[in-house]
């Protein structure tokens, strides 16, 4: 392997994907929870965000 | 504590802990999902470094290839193992704000320390390890001495963690003690034995974005529903929302320190006896692939650092704000009413993460453990294999021969590490015994680099004459001294307030005694010859020259930028 960024980018993308789907699968509100905000979907986009940008990064070097 | 096979079912810690609120701790599908993902990762990563590794350097020292970036975020990631980050959310809801002094006064020099001043030594004088470093400088027992000390601190504290682990998941979730801790030592095994320190090293960088982003959310959203800094500075004990102004007497601070031992207990010996000296995150920088990216590998890990309080610490701190303004309850000890801090991290969780964001969260604390964990099975085979087998146990053989033992030495680890975790749940008093005892040793390390790498009269009778006054003398006043119900086996002559300022004070001491009685046995020894110190000692050491790279690749304007933010903070915080 010659990039880490290419895994690392792989993985949080991934993820990232995955909360935004179950954002919208189960959205909430979560009556027992002490937020109101969508969590997954805000942590799953910053998530994919994070991830796309190592994925660039690593495109742009190689 | 837990014994072997105790299971949750049984009943035994199901007081109100876990039959009441913890119960809504409970994982779906897609949390097993998103954890299952990242075991796939880690292995994956130790499967593509894998072809790297032929020789013992490549398994154990990565042979010296990993560029600064990597190096630097794997520098602090290894140091952030499970118990840091349940540890700083607990002292955070314990002490409040104070607890940043752990990181911006009881890490942040001694990281720029490191990185300007002893770098040149470590990477320039081309040893292997840190104890090898101490072979080159002073002498062979020396050496031993420092490699069988840390061998046993790596194995003991990699237990401890585990135990930790095992015992929050089993508190948590309902997992069984022994189910985690093997799944959990095995994935860092098969990872480790695979790709070696690189290995260690390359999945050091993900757990740490992933511990970085598993957490933030849940720092902010704690923050922003406490009202933000004000709304908790206006619902917590106001001398937990200072750093300094409370620090005139131990009485005036929750954690019952004043600020002398502070800022020279924690902030100069303990401080600078971990990060200066301790192999663990040592090696991490001695893996870079050049000069220059080992002395910038601390400085560039400075940055991130010093920022990690407010995503470690603003939780536990929010927390408390959040059960004062009634919205939380902090968790209790089983049957008890005392607070059980450990576990404020994960019910805050519960509080806050939806299924999905909780499995990224767990996944996170997961991480944290194998970080740590890796961290110290990678440090402890180094040493081993190089500064116990090779140097008392076989010597000269070819070098397959030690990449096999560096192989064996990982599993031997991992096994011995288990070892240690079932130890710890079943003698618990034994293991805070321990846990004090080697708290000390780290502390006069610091005297013994310092003296060898810029006194060139030191010398290795010297250094060991004082390495061990320090672990005695440190050891001694533990047993004189009591804190807290701890310590005092001899005698009780004096009473601290808290353990924290009673393992400052030791720190001192035993930093104090090492310096001394290294200086006044070197000079009554006969010291090495100059030519034999070339690359080990101040003065006889090419000191690289930066003037040609840019200002942002040279080490000292680094750490001025560094010096500058970790002010702006304290006085932000004051």
């Amino acid at each position: 392997m010659n990039d880490l960024r290419i895994p690392i980018g792989l993985f949080f993308a991934i993820i990232g994907a995955i909360l935004i789907v179950v954002s919208f699968v189960a959205p909430g509100p979560h009556a027992d929870l002490l937020t109101s905000a969508n969590v997954n979907l805000y942590s799953g986009i910053s998530m994919l965000v994070f991830g796309s940008v190592m994925l660039w990064l690593a495109r742009r070097a190689s | 504590m837990p014994q072997e096979g105790t299971e949750i079912g049984d009943c035994v810690y199901c007081h109100r802990f876990l039959c009441g609120r913890l119960r809504g701790l409970k994982l779906t599908a897609i949390d097993y999902v998103l954890l299952s993902l990242y075991f796939v990762f880690v292995l994956g990563i130790g499967w593509l470094v894998k072809r790297r590794v032929s020789t013992s350097s490549e398994f154990l020292t990565s042979g010296r290839s990993v560029p600064v970036w990597i190096t630097s975020l794997a520098f602090i990631a290894a140091n952030l193992g499970a118990q840091e980050v349940i540890g700083m959310c607990a002292s955070g809801a314990k002490y409040g704000i104070l607890t940043s002094h752990f990181y911006w006064i009881g890490a942040i020099p001694a990281m720029l320390f490191v990185g300007i001043f002893m770098m040149p030594f470590y990477y320039g004088s081309k040893a292997r390890s840190v104890p090898e470093y101490l072979k080159l400088r002073f002498d062979e027992k020396t050496r031993g001495l420092n490699a069988i000390m840390f061998a046993v601190m790596t194995i003991f504290s990699s237990g401890i963690s585990m135990y930790a682990l095992g015992l929050m998941f089993q508190l948590a979730l309902g997992w069984s003690f022994t189910s985690s801790v093997l799944l959990s030592a095995a994935i860092v095994l098969v990872y480790t034995l695979l790709g070696g320190l690189t290995s260690a090293i390359y999945n050091e960088v993900l757990q740490f974005f992933l511990i970085v982003l598993g957490f933030a959310p849940l720092a902010f959203l704690a923050a922003h529903r406490a009202g933000g800094w004000s709304g908790i500075v206006g619902h917590i004990a106001s001398n937990k929302a200072h750093l300094w102004s409370n620090l005139g007497s131990p009485a005036a601070n929750p954690m019952g320190v004043e600020a002398f031992s502070l800022i020279v207990g924690l902030g100069f010996t303990l401080s600078f006896g971990y990060w200066c000296t301790n192999f663990l995150v040592v090696q991490r920088a001695m893996a870079a692939n050049s000069m220059s990216a080992a002395r910038r590998t601390p400085l560039v890990a400075a940055f991130p650092k010093m920022f990690m309080p407010f995503v470690v610490i603003l939780p536990g701190i929010a927390a408390l704000a959040l059960a004062n303004m009634h919205l939380y309850d902090l968790p209790l000890k089983a049957g008890g009413t005392d607070v059980d801090y450990n576990m404020v991290l994960t019910t805050l969780m519960s509080k806050f993460y939806p299924a999905g964001m909780l499995g990224v969260g767990l996944t996170a604390l997961m991480a944290s453990f194998m970080s740590g964990m890796a961290g110290n099975i990678s440090a402890f085979n180094t040493v081993w294999t190089y500064d116990i087998y090779q140097s008392y146990i076989r010597k000269g053989a070819p070098d397959k021969h030690y990449l096999w033992m560096g192989r064996a030495a990982t599993v031997v680890g991992v096994g011995l590490s288990i070892l240690t975790a079932y130890v710890a749940a079943a003698f618990n008093n034994i293991m805070d015994i321990l846990q004090l005892v080697f708290g000390i040793v780290n502390a006069p390390l610091f005297a013994t680099f310092v003296l060898g790498m810029f006194w060139k009269r030191a010398t290795g009778n010297g250094a060991f004459a004082g390495l061990l006054t320090g672990c005695v003398s440190g050891t001694l006043m533990l047993g004189l001294t009591v804190a807290e119900g701890k310590g005092g086996w001899f005698a009780n002559l004096y009473e601290f307030r808290s353990s924290m300022a009673q393992n400052f004070w030791i720190a001192m001491l035993a930093f104090s005694s090492c310096f001394l009685v290294t200086i006044a046995v070197s000079l009554m020894s006969r010291p090495k010859a100059v030519s034999e110190l070339h690359n080990l000692v101040y003065g006889v050491t090419d000191i690289p020259k930066e003037e040609s790279v840019p200002w942002y690749k040279r080490p000292a304007p680094l750490a001025v930028i560094v010096a500058v933010v970790v002010i702006i903070l304290n006085i932000i915080f004051w």
